[in-house]
């Protein structure tokens, strides 16, 4: 089977993804450095320039390309398809023009509006244009995965739907059900405000955007928990611990990603308290699938050292293959999902939300999550499959065992001091902290500690980029056309009939969004005019 | 799903709804996060003062207007407070309110009011850092006022 369009698709859309890694990384240096005291001073609007490059770039533009060229590559040699042409070759240029335009305004210094965008501030019309062009190219680009998997699903009725195409379904069903409140927020506010001036009510808008925002989140971190499913015991040469658990967290996922997205906003004004506590709930049924995740991953693990003997009680967390690239860093990855998602409870806690909202405890929880438990997954998943899609061994594996360690080390560190540095509630997003009078003693000498671990992190990165593009120039050339990835037919069960979860999602997305809405719409709109940054 | 996977999911629902039910209690005992929905509509700004009113003894009526890049009044001197009662809003973008070191922590929003009524702990007097913590446009991190409390 010749797979040149998909192989394509999967190069260019990776490649891409590493660039953004690259310089949304610059851009996180120059940050740190800027917000440390008496280290570096920039003009505000270039910090501020830099800081929406910086979320952009890492949280969308690195993740959603990196995730469609995996998909790609699992559909393909999963289930031994080909992708309709048309859809994936459209997809590709959508996706490539929109982040192209919306880089452009970024870069240019007229969208320092933050990767969050709120309203009643202004960007160019070029950055929310190139946000609506990516999402199209996205949705074409779901389209042409469900059509190969459906035919595919046609004439194997029988079998139970593989894992790893199971975690790549879950991934697009839960980004079509949150990029509707993107797209109209963009189309209804952000479009007209930005062309015409048109004013916008703010809480509807911020409402449109964490429907979108929160469920973002699942469509960064199921793909990185489908590559521990798939990844982790094929290095362990054993089974996952529970295949069918592994189902129930992606139906969880797909159930309750959604219709969580006012936990962003329980410090906001107009969204009645029970609504808020509804969402907190719903937030904490979410967290089951992480809990059950983080037990099975667990579970595989001790499975794996007891067949291979081992009898100490704690013997499995050291006799693992911890020198191995790919499972170091899967397996750091996954430690600091555990630490991160602890985190994300106090966050999503209806009465603790307010200690850390906007603080830079915020900012250290997601650098746990998309930070380490999904780029530090995806790094490693590149050095398990650069030679299946480049064709070329790693440069340097030594090089490669190092990085996720120094990742580990430095990711510990400045988390930890942000998360700290939040409960003495210092700022996120400000470009500096020696203007406020007097400032709290904490705040400067957490941010200096900080500072060493976003360095260390920078020297990680700077690890992995040069390995890899390294590995494209003068990595050792295999071959590996045509090859396919087998995986054992299973029979067909009730967790395979993706219809039933998808109609509950539904339900539950309305029943959780038409309370806060109908309270919006019926106590009426205050719209304000637009304002530049 | 095996025994020992059931055992666990029953551990991890009971953990959750201790969480959720604590949380459900402080709802009880009047800690909710602030959310009043008070539109601030442009009539409403107009009437709008800024400035501090003492309503009993004890209790303030502090009215806050926050703007690129500062909050009006930008200095609060309160004398043995016992409840103070916020009202904020803007005059342009999202602005932020967050009295550093208490948990006075919310989101101030043009078109909106942000009512939140806070009990300062009693005998401890000080200068607080009141801080907007929402980007709010580029000379953001120089937005900030004071309050000091007298006893």
């Amino acid at each position: 089977m010749s797979y040149s369009t998909e192989n394509r698709f999967i190069k260019i859309s990776i490649i891409f993804s590493f660039i953004s890694l690259a310089l949304g990384g610059l851009f996180g240096l120059i940050q740190l450095l800027a917000r440390t005291p008496y280290i570096l001073n920039i003009d505000p609007q270039i910090y501020y320039m830099v800081l929406t490059g910086h979320g952009v770039l890492m949280a969308i533009v690195w993740t959603a390309f990196f995730i469609m060229g995996i998909a790609v590559f699992v559909t393909t040699r999963v289930l031994k398809v080909n992708l309709n042409k048309v859809l994936l070759n459209s997809s590709l240029i959508l996706s490539l023009i929109g982040t192209i335009l919306a880089a452009i305004a970024i870069l240019s210094g007229q969208a320092n509006v933050l990767y969050t965008f709120y309203p009643p501030l202004k960007a160019h019309p070029l950055f929310y244009l190139g946000a609506a062009i990516l999402v199209i190219g996205t949705w074409i680009f779901a389209v042409a995965i469900f059509l190969a998997f459906l035919s595919w699903r046609k004439s194997h009725k029988k079998e139970a739907i593989p894992l790893p195409i199971y975690g790549v379904i879950a991934t697009l069903i839960v980004w079509l059900e949150a990029t509707p409140g993107l797209a109209i927020e963009v189309l209804k506010d952000l479009i007209p405000m930005s062309l015409f001036g048109s004013p916008v009510d703010v809480l509807e808008a911020r409402t449109y955007f964490w429907y979108f925002g929160h469920p973002l989140v699942y469509f960064w971190l199921i793909p990185a928990i489908t590559l521990w499913y798939f990844t982790i015991p094929r290095i362990l040469n054993t089974e996952l611990f529970s295949e069918t658990m592994a189902k129930v967290v992606f139906i969880l996922f797909i159930i309750t990603s959604t219709p969580v997205g006012i936990h962003h906003q329980l410090v906001d004004t107009g969204i009645d308290p029970s609504y808020k506590y509804l969402h907190t709930v719903l937030t904490y049924t979410v967290a089951i699938a992480s809990f059950l995740t983080a037990f099975n991953i667990i579970a595989t693990l001790e499975k794996s050292y007891r067949e291979k003997g081992g009898r100490k009680l704690f013997g499995w967390i050291k006799n693992q293959p911890w020198n191995n690239p790919v499972f170091a860093s899967l397996g750091l990855a996954f430690i600091i999902f555990g630490l991160g998602g602890i985190g994300g409870i106090i966050n999503a806690s209806y009465s603790l939300n307010y200690i850390v909202h906007n603080t830079v405890w915020i900012v250290g929880h997601f650098h746990t999550m998309v930070g380490t438990a999904v780029t530090l997954t995806f790094m490693g998943a590149t050095y398990l499959l650069s030679p299946f899609i480049f064709g070329r061994n790693i440069f340097s594996g030594r090089l490669a065992l190092w990085q996720p360690y120094l990742w580990f080390v430095g990711m510990m560190i400045f988390s930890l001091s942000y998360h700290i540095a939040g409960i003495f509630g210092m700022p996120r997003r400000t470009s500096s902290i020696l203007s406020y009078s007097p400032i709290p003693s904490e705040w400067v000498y957490l941010s200096q500690i900080a500072m060493i671990g976003g360095l260390i992190l920078f020297l990680s990165g700077v690890l992995f980029i040069s390995n890899i593009g390294l590995t494209l120039i003068k990595g050792p050339v295999i071959s590996m056309n045509g090859e396919s990835l087998n995986i054992d037919p299973k029979p067909n069960t009730m967790f395979d009939n993706l219809k039933i979860w998808i109609i509950i999602a539904v339900i539950l997305i309305i029943v959780a969004y038409i309370l806060p809405f109908m309270e919006i719409y019926t106590r009426g709109l205050s719209p304000v005019q637009p304002r530049l940054p | 799903m095996n025994k020992i996977e059931k055992i666990w999911a029953g551990i991890v629902i009971a953990i959750l709804a201790l969480f959720l039910s604590t949380l459900a209690y402080s709802i009880t005992i009047g800690y909710n996060p602030p959310s009043s929905g008070a539109l601030c509509l442009p009539a409403d700004l107009e009437k709008f003062n800024p400035g501090v009113i003492e309503r009993e003894p004890g209790v303030y009526e502090v009215n806050i207007l926050a703007k690129q890049y500062y909050f009006e009044p930008f200095k609060i001197t309160l004398k043995n407070p016992k409840k103070i009662i916020f009202r904020i809003t803007s005059i342009d973008v999202i602005h932020g309110f967050s009295i550093v070191g208490t948990n006075v922590n919310v989101m101030v929003f043009p078109g909106y009011f942000t009512i939140v009524t806070w009990e300062p702990p009693q005998n401890d007097q000080r200068e607080f850092l009141i801080i907007c913590n929402e980007y709010c446009g580029t000379y953001h991190s120089t937005m900030y006022s004071k309050l000091i409390i007298e006893r």
